[in-house]
């Protein structure tokens, strides 16, 4: 251990460096905050592969883990914060005088605020001109989670949503004080098939 | 003493996958363990020192290139196998709602 | 009775890690053994062999792509063939019955910045000119088809910094990496007919390296473009699932 060289000292260094950061990565709590640490972490990992002679490893983990890693993670946590709701309803059930002031905006917005998740309406004519046969289908193969429709028959808004979810059974306690407002949840088909 | 320091490295992977509520979580680890692992191969291919294994002059010492070539195939197949598992997960959250562990296989044995 | 159950839920807890410590405790334990008879079982054979006969055998100055493109071609092709069946199993996981998956949400909108956005066309061509630089130079630097072709992917990234509304067609991605991956199937095999040997050089071992390099390149080149390509695809379908 006497002739330390300045390059073994880096190497050191790094090393401790690296333990702290994965010791930081697997302590934290916030998801989006890891990301940034995670990219600290491959970036001195990659100083580590040219300290420990390999240029040709260095180069692959720089151009993979500092762009294309960071964006699929930030993607898919990002997905994990919203709450995606499909009106159908078109009438001021959400929007009254273009303004989010109605009372199924309300209802939606403190059931998001209570899970911390992003609420996110959508009206696209395409997929509201399918028929209401097609809502489960509709559910399973896009990203929709809730799909906003109004009966006219009986009068009722209805929620439609997955049974699999368990945000679904927050929102049917939610909605019990509400005399218009009905939950059905789908029951679907195994996931994965 | 390097690999005994990429070693811990690895061991705090294995410690955050064990402990770890959220599946995100899961995969953050499995990608500190494969750094860990990585970073040891080219430890040990390192051990004597040397040059690197580029335009060589002959019967000098240089670091072992297999591990090195081994590895790079590693990080490819990693940010692939990366990848897979988060759309997994992004599909998991869309069907459960959720992307805790214990909500996730709550709700499998509830049905 | 709730206090009681909760402290004995905390005793569980903490009895579960120190368990889980004492194990990984013991894993350090046993490498660290490992690691001081390491004599035992470490040689230098193959460094050695490598570091002789390498360059004559494969025409290839960096030892690093002589082992991915000759010597150990067999593995390299296969690591190929895993990135196809997982970018296919991301766009299986990924797919849609439905037409146009997402809708245009009513509230939020991204937007990229326009001094971000100027950049990334200043910086997109000398990214893409580096990524082919490190394919074509892998076999006399640092770099290859693996390294460059993962350049060359981050650098189509930026393109969609630049336009986020672009619309990229998937399948035909996969279908062009599919007859790519043919293709390196078919030169890698191409050795059988000159040397008598599968997975090695097409050219005789006694010829020079120039004409050795030639097959270096093309290989390097198929295999660049080959991971772009299935990058491509990867971050394609996460930004349509994103936006």
């Amino acid at each position: 251990m006497g002739d330390l060289t300045m390059l073994d000292f880096t190497a050191y260094a790094l090393q401790v460096l690296l333990i702290i950061m994965a010791i930081a990565i697997v302590v934290h709590k916030n998801n989006g905050t890891i990301i940034i640490l995670i990219t600290t972490f491959s970036l001195i990992t990659a100083s580590l592969y040219v300290i420990n002679r390999a240029p040709d490893v260095a180069i692959a983990e720089v151009a993979i883990g500092s762009a294309i890693i960071p964006l699929i993670y930030v993607i898919s946590i990002s997905r994990q914060r919203e709450f995606i709701v499909l009106d159908k309803a078109m009438d001021d059930f959400i929007i009254s005088d273009n303004t989010f002031t109605g009372r199924g905006y309300i209802l939606l917005k403190r059931f998001t605020d209570y899970y911390h998740l992003e609420l996110n309406l959508c009206n696209d004519v395409r997929l509201c001109s399918l028929g209401s046969g097609k809502d489960q289908k509709l559910c399973e193969d896009t990203n929709v989670d809730l799909i906003v429709s109004h009966d006219e028959e009986r009068g009722v808004y209805v929620l439609k949503g997955k049974a699999s979810s368990i945000l679904m059974n927050k929102l049917e306690q939610m909605a019990k004080d509400y005399d218009d407002i009905e939950v059905i949840k789908f029951k679907d088909r195994d996931f994965g098939d | 003493m390097d690999p005994l320091l990429t070693f811990i490295v690895i061991l705090i992977g294995f410690y955050g996958l064990a402990t770890s509520t959220n599946i995100i979580k899961s995969v953050f680890c499995v990608t500190i363990i494969e750094s860990g692992v990585i970073l040891l191969f080219l430890n040990m291919g390192n051990l004597d020192g040397g040059r690197i294994p580029v335009d060589i002059i002959p019967d000098t010492l240089i670091a072992d290139p297999l591990p090195q070539a081994l590895m790079i195939t590693t990080i490819v197949i990693g940010s692939t196998v990366t990848s897979l598992s988060l759309m997994l997960c992004i599909k998991v959250f869309h069907h459960f709602g959720s992307v805790e562990w214990v909500d996730v296989l709550g709700m499998e044995r509830g049905r | 009775m709730i206090l009681k159950s909760s402290s004995s839920r905390i005793v569980i807890s903490v009895i579960k890690h120190i368990v889980l410590i004492g194990m990984l405790g013991f894993l350090f334990y046993v490498f660290f053994g490992a690691y001081e008879n390491l004599e035992a079982l470490y040689n230098t054979f193959g460094k050695d062999y490598f570091s002789r006969y390498a360059e004559a055998e494969t025409g290839s100055k960096n030892l690093v792509t002589s082992i991915l493109l000759d010597y150990r071609l067999f593995d390299s092709l296969f690591e190929a063939g895993i990135l196809l069946i997982a970018v296919s199993g991301v766009i299986w996981i990924s797919r849609h019955e439905i037409e146009e998956k997402n809708a245009q949400f009513m509230i939020d909108k991204f937007k990229t910045p326009d001094l971000f956005v100027t950049f990334s066309r200043l910086v997109y061509p000398l990214m893409l000119a580096f990524g082919f630089y490190v394919i074509i130079n892998g076999h006399l630097s640092p770099g290859g088809g693996f390294q460059g072709g993962a350049i060359v992917a981050t650098a189509i990234l930026i393109l969609y910094y630049i336009d986020a509304e672009k619309d990229t067609n998937i399948n035909l991605i996969v279908t062009v990496e599919k007859y790519i991956y043919i293709a390196i199937l078919l030169l890698a095999t191409a050795s059988y007919f000159t040397r008598g040997a599968f997975f090695t050089n097409v050219f005789p071992l006694e010829s020079s390296a120039d004409a050795k390099s030639i097959y270096l390149v093309v290989l390097n080149v198929l295999i660049g473009f080959k991971v772009a390509l299935g990058l491509w695809a990867i971050f394609t379908a996460f930004l349509k699932e994103g936006r």
